[in-house]
């Protein structure tokens, strides 16, 4: 018994002073755009910050199925074309704006997400990786060649209506609570039942089936919620850049950029992408700013994720757990 | 009506037969024994009734329903429990994970609920109480020594609440000591019902433990019967001795 009531107590009394600093930096968050509205020069700041929460978002997401199941997925960055297509057509054709339809873009990605998973993991291990890769694949060749959608040439969104100096507001806040969503699911899902099952999964699949866990149904589920955060990041994003074409959403540096930044702040943690995904940002605009915008930033910021990579093969978080220096803060799990 | 029947069961791996035709009963409330040399098929008959491998042939009857070639998480679901021969531990898992992730559950509505309940960690606590792990509930399972995980699996196969256990061989690489803790809690279990199949090389574990016992060479079933009398069946004898 004593060890059960340990496990109820452990936690909750320390873990108020992280949650006020949490909400707090929420809140400092929620409340930048201000600066915005009282004088103008915020745009830059606010831009970089949405770049952040995008790839939160998409990062946590990736990270249920990457990190917690531990099945690589290369193939998000079709989600995320997914998203930005579907809100995209919608707003041309339609003159729907993609802020209310960015959550549905969301659904069609986990749709989609969950009937390809039905197929794709039916495999185990490189043969998804592979499968991944192949959808991304197809993906490109299918919109390079539909023309209704633009085709190579991409498609051309109208601008929101919004003066300059107050049109990334919108943007900011769709990523912010976005993130701040894919955030909560992840910690929801790392402290419930899928999330015990997925890691068992990651760590010894046959083990976890005979252990009577359905292993093909909580992957699909996985990789469907996953799908989600990029469709969602993907409708966003479209709008915010007023075009879309395929070969700014569809490649392999994209979908090797959400790896990444897993690997780097902590596959498998809830903290990880999270900060993972404020390093990546917040190096490459490092370097453009102070080398320009050659490819240099690629090559520095690549070499500089090897090395974390190199010598924390936990990530941050990982790393600084198994030197029990986590600070309780980044202790999400 | 037995337990478990298996009927005709045959495995082909391209052009080997690791098992042939093979049919053998486990009673209910039974301690039955598979034996034979390596090579017989053993491990093999247990893949297939667990659903790890589909037969080429023959059917496996559990409480009279077919559950030939369902999937292996059905099968655990229907009231059978197995553990592996090397070890198979969720490593980076807390030892009362590991024995957590074997219990039951309701559907989809299941899986968005808290990764342990209060009901599932007091049964994994008593069962760890059981075969004398308590104290490394909140331990990394990987930390465990080869013994320790034997009997972590033994807690976490009986968390199912199966009605019959498949041991491969949980006496392989235990010290003295420890056997006779696992030996004690097979027994203790199957006075109180539990149906077991077990794997064992340990001659002497078969004879005190089993009450029926199943002998393979070869991929085939030799004879089924009771310990006394199939050590003096010639059959066997041959197929340990090598007598032609």
């Amino acid at each position: 018994m004593t060890l059960l009531d340990q496990i109820r107590i452990a936690t909750p009394h320390r873990l108020e002073t992280r949650s006020l600093i949490l909400l707090s930096l929420a809140l400092v968050l929620f409340l930048l755009p201000l600066l915005q509205v009282v004088s103008d020069g915020y745009n830059y700041v606010l831009h970089v910050l949405m770049v952040i929460f995008m790839y939160i978002a998409m990062a946590s997401g990736w990270n249920i199925i990457g990190g917690y199941a531990g099945y690589t997925s290369l193939g998000h960055p079709v989600f995320f074309a997914l998203g930005a297509y579907f809100s995209g057509v919608l707003l041309v054709y339609r003159g729907w704006s993609p802020f209310w339809t960015a959550p549905i873009a969301g659904l069609v990605a986990t749709l989609f997400g969950f009937a390809f998973g039905l197929v794709a993991l039916r495999t185990r291990g490189p043969a998804f990786v592979i499968s991944t890769i192949a959808l991304l694949l197809l993906a490109q060749l299918i919109l390079d060649n539909w023309e209704w959608v633009g085709g190579s040439n991409g498609l051309s969104l109208p601008m929101i209506g919004w003066p300059y100096r107050f049109y990334k507001i919108p943007f900011y806040y769709g990523m912010l609570l976005t993130a701040l969503l894919a955030i909560w699911v992840s910690y929801r899902i790392r402290h419930s039942k899928l999330g015990l099952f997925l890691r068992a999964i990651a760590m010894d699949e046959t083990k976890a089936e005979v252990a009577g866990i359905d292993t093909r149904m909580c992957k699909v589920i996985a990789f469907a919620i996953s799908a989600f955060f990029a469709g969602v990041c993907g409708a966003l994003w479209g709008y915010q850049q007023t075009y879309l074409r395929p070969t700014i959403f569809l490649t392999i540096g994209a979908a090797a950029d959400l790896v990444l930044i897993n690997l780097v702040g902590g596959r498998g943690t809830v903290a990880g992408p999270v900060l993972g995904a404020a390093l990546r940002v917040g190096l490459d605009e490092l370097v453009v700013n102070q080398v320009g915008s050659t490819e240099l930033n690629i090559t520095v910021t690549g070499l500089l994720m090897v090395l974390i990579v190199l010598f924390f093969p936990g990530g941050i978080v990982g790393a600084l757990r198994e030197r029990r220096h986590l600070p309780r803060l980044l202790d999400w799990d | 009506m037995a337990l478990l029947e298996v009927r005709d069961l045959t495995k082909d791996f391209g052009g080997l037969r690791a098992v042939n035709r093979c049919s053998f009963t486990v009673e209910q409330g039974s301690i039955t024994a598979l034996i034979g040399p390596n090579g017989a098929g053993k491990t093999t008959v247990f893949n297939l009734i667990t659903g790890l491998l589909r037969p080429t042939s023959g059917r496996i009857y559990f409480q009279g329903q077919d559950i030939t070639a369902m999937p292996p998480h059905r099968i655990a679901r229907m009231g059978i429990s197995r553990t592996f021969q090397i070890t198979r531990e969720l490593a980076e898992l807390t030892v009362l994970e590991n024995v957590v992730v074997h219990a039951a559950r309701d559907g989809l509505t299941g899986l968005i609920r808290g990764s342990i309940l209060q009901h599932e960690a007091e049964r994994a606590m008593a069962l760890l109480e059981f075969v004398g792990l308590a104290a490394m509930a909140r331990e990394k399972a990987g930390k465990l020594s080869y013994g320790q995980k034997k009997l972590m699996e033994l807690a976490g196969a009986l968390m199912a609440e199966p009605r019959l256990i498949m041991l491969d061989e949980p006496a392989a690489g235990v010290n003295p000591a420890l056997l006779e803790e696992i030996m004690e809690r097979i027994l203790q279990l199957n006075r109180s019902g539990m149906t077991f199949l077990i794997i064992e090389h340990n001659m002497d574990v078969v004879m005190s433990l089993s009450h029926q016992v199943v002998v393979m060479a070869h991929g085939e079933v030799l004879c089924q019967g009771a310990p006394e009398a199939v050590r003096q069946d010639p059959r066997v004898l041959d197929a340990y001795l090598g007598a032609a």
